[in-house]
């Protein structure tokens, strides 16, 4: 049987593409998240209140969807049956070591609710649902590294909740904010009973990212 | 048929004791283990706190034999899970067996004061999982799910999965977080801290206290129905309002309660086991979620008055402590409530209650906007 | 006063990271929260950060700052009475 591949968006510090096409820009590290969304998104000013892992989670699944042509307001059904799982290593660490620098001096002490927030790698989850009003599931793993085994095996599993019809899925991570790797891709339900076919998939993702 | 997930072993550690029972018996007689803190290192705003004595970790430890050089969070999954596994009999080095960690902060407190002969990796969730994986010599990499509040409900949830998928016969799944001043700061910094013992539902609720736990629940999958703790079904929803101001409809609550009332028997239904931090939006937000579902006159039970918010244990412990509260006909006490302080008045009460009933829904809401349920029946 | 008016607008556009907003467009008497710059909650609990950071006001209780937050020239007002530094 003809398949179809699965559409993705690779993001790191210095290199992006939608379903292998390279996308130009000027910029590196967190500037390139910058100018990713002041040319392709530009309508979403939280964009700037955000973490490095949620910037590049949210651009990456910005630019995954228009290539998908979905839209953003769609019915109650598609809203509701929409998950979002995402996998990292680094978790909220990158948010974590800013935090952190807002409690660790005695004379300057004043911890930070807008970074707090953002010690919670499951927020960038958060921002893709509100942004889209998607209410499905939302779900963050932490793994000690992209195992395409592994995110295969646990996205089927989320199938198993009958109202998910498709899934937002990917790799996040960011450990320094100039330093930030992601995958991103939709997976269907009618994709999820050949787990095979979906490692096959997110294997190639993980080499390009890898790889770049 | 799907198979038949059962919990099959059970362990808390907490201020109220070593064990599930004797937590159950603690709770049940009214004791907390809150308590007022006037600072801790750089924070100097009082609040109140449930902290587990870190010296009762290490001679529990020694008693268990659990020895290396782990962090007190590494220490304390251990000391949950060693004596859960112990119980259930199981053989943890199989492959057949899925070690899932629920947690939200796990060692970050590494960050403001490293341990020496820890490496700096173990601040990664994934790194100190796999502690506690070795510890039992399993070859599985560990799942370690981190969803903010909601996280030790989602845990069990996706143990559910994995066990019906048929890839594992059992699944350990551990929760628990350290009340660093990482993580107090952060709540104080947002106001939600209280600095006397919190009051869920009440008029006069000010606001949340955190506390340290660590719970295991060890799942078993079987193709037939044998008795005991069967976990029915859970689900995760989220607002799509805020990141961490809850939805003021309570939709991502409902949603979740919505899903899990499928399978539920009403007339088995015992109890909800809600978040209930005594903030005044959680609370509030719980009440209308309970109303939409129509479960407003359901018997409504929070347990932060005893263990204040322990985050990555919150849906683990409180789910065990709801299966020994259905099975000895009770709905818990909540502690701290004295009058009704939401929209919809929920059947929430300071006393002790009798119940009936086989089923109860653990319910959880968090930053994120997430949200989740679950649903375990109780198989004669 | 104008001076210290526009130090703030420029460290409120700072610490709440509104990138595209500039200080000569915030009205010094339109509400802060609500309509206009489209601050949340969060925004909220920062300004009391900012508050007790830079001017050395300490507050409390969340719901005053309702009150401070009116606008510009009422939390300008507000700091200029109560600085301790």
């Amino acid at each position: 049987m003809e398949r179809r591949e699965l559409d993705y968006v690779v993001l790191n510090q210095g290199y992006v593409s939608v379903n292998g096409r390279e996308l130009e820009h000027e910029a590196s590290g967190n500037a390139l998240l910058t100018e990713l969304y002041r040319n392709h998104i530009a309508d979403w000013p939280k964009f700037f209140k955000m973490d490095t892992l949620s910037k590049a989670g949210f651009v990456a699944s910005e630019l995954l969807i228009k290539e998908l042509g979905e839209h953003r307001l769609g019915s109650e059904e598609f809203a509701q049956g929409r998950a979002i799982v995402l996998f990292g290593a680094t978790a909220s660490l990158c948010a974590d070591r800013n935090y952190q620098e807002t409690i660790q001096d005695k004379d300057n002490y004043y911890p930070s609710p807008a970074l707090f927030v953002y010690t919670l790698p499951n927020i960038v989850t958060g921002e893709i649902a509100i942004r889209n009003h998607w209410r499905g599931e939302t779900s963050f793993y932490v793994t000690e590294a992209p195992d395409a085994a592994q995110m295969a095996f646990h996205l089927a599993c989320a199938f198993q909740d009958q109202v998910t019809d498709s899934i937002l899925a990917g790799w996040v991570d960011s450990s320094r904010n100039d330093d930030f790797q992601a995958f991103m891709t939709v997976v269907l339900r009618e994709d999820a009973a050949d787990t095979g076919w979906i490692e096959g998939q997110l294997k190639r993702m993980i080499n390009i990212l890898n790889n770049k | 048929m799907a198979r038949v997930i059962r919990c099959i072993a059970d362990n808390v550690v907490s201020p109220l004791g070593q064990d599930s029972r004797s937590n159950y018996d603690s709770v049940k007689a009214g004791k907390t283990g809150l308590a007022r803190y006037e600072s801790m290192g750089n924070i100097s705003t009082p609040f109140v706190l449930s902290r587990v004595d870190r010296g009762i970790i290490d001679a529990l430890c020694v008693k268990l034999g659990i020895k290396g050089n782990y962090t007190f969070f590494e220490k304390f999954l251990l000391c949950s899970s060693v004596q859960a596994v112990r119980e259930s009999g199981i053989d943890a080095s199989s492959e057949r067996v899925l070690f899932i960690v629920s947690t939200t902060k796990g060692n970050t407190s590494l960050l403001g004061q490293p341990q020496e002969g820890v490496p700096d990796e173990r601040v990664l969730l994934a790194k100190a999982a796999r502690e506690v994986s070795l510890f039992f010599g399993n070859p599985n990499a560990p799942l370690v799910v981190c969803n903010a509040c909601i996280s030790g409900v989602c845990a069990q949830i996706e143990a559910m999965r994995a066990l019906r998928s048929g890839l594992y016969d059992y699944a350990v799944v551990i929760g628990a977080d350290e009340q660093s001043p990482f993580i107090i700061s952060g709540f104080l910094s947002f106001k939600a801290i209280s600095d006397e013992p919190c009051r869920p539902f009440d008029k006069d609720r000010r606001g949340l206290n955190l506390g340290e736990c660590a719970a295991t629940v060890v799942l078993e999958a079987s193709d037939e129905i044998k008795g005991g703790w069967e976990l029915v079904c859970g689900a995760i929803r989220n607002d799509a309002n805020h990141i961490s101001g809850p939805s003021r409809t309570g939709e991502g609550s409902y949603l979740a309660l919505m899903e899990v009332l499928k399978e539920c028997r009403r007339d088995e239904l015992a109890f909800v086991n809600v978040h209930g931090t005594a903030t005044a939006y959680n609370d509030e937000m719980e009440s209308i979620a309970l109303y939409r579902a129509g479960l407003i006159d359901v018997p409504v039970t929070g347990l932060k008055g005893y263990y204040g918010h322990t985050m990555g244990a919150a849906g683990i412990m409180e789910s065990i402590l709801s299966m020994y509260a259905v099975r000895d006909n009770t709905v818990l006490a909540t502690r701290g409530y004295h009058e009704q302080g939401v929209t919809y008045p929920v059947s929430v009460s300071s006393e002790i209650r009798e119940c009936k009933g086989s089923e109860f829904i653990k319910l959880l809401s968090g930053f994120g906007g997430s949200n989740a349920a679950l649903l375990y029946r109780f198989v004669e | 006063m104008e001076e210290m008016i526009l130090k703030l607008k420029q460290e409120i556009i700072e610490v709440l990271n509104l990138e595209d907003i500039k200080p000569e467009e915030i009205d010094n008497d339109a509400p802060l929260f609500g309509e206009g710059l489209g601050l949340d909650s969060i925004d909220a609990l920062e300004l009391i950060v900012l508050m007790e950071k830079n001017y050395g006001i300490k507050l409390q209780d969340p719901a005053k700052g309702k009150e401070i937050f009116k606008s510009i020239n009422v939390m300008a007002d507000y700091i200029q009475k109560n600085r301790t530094r």
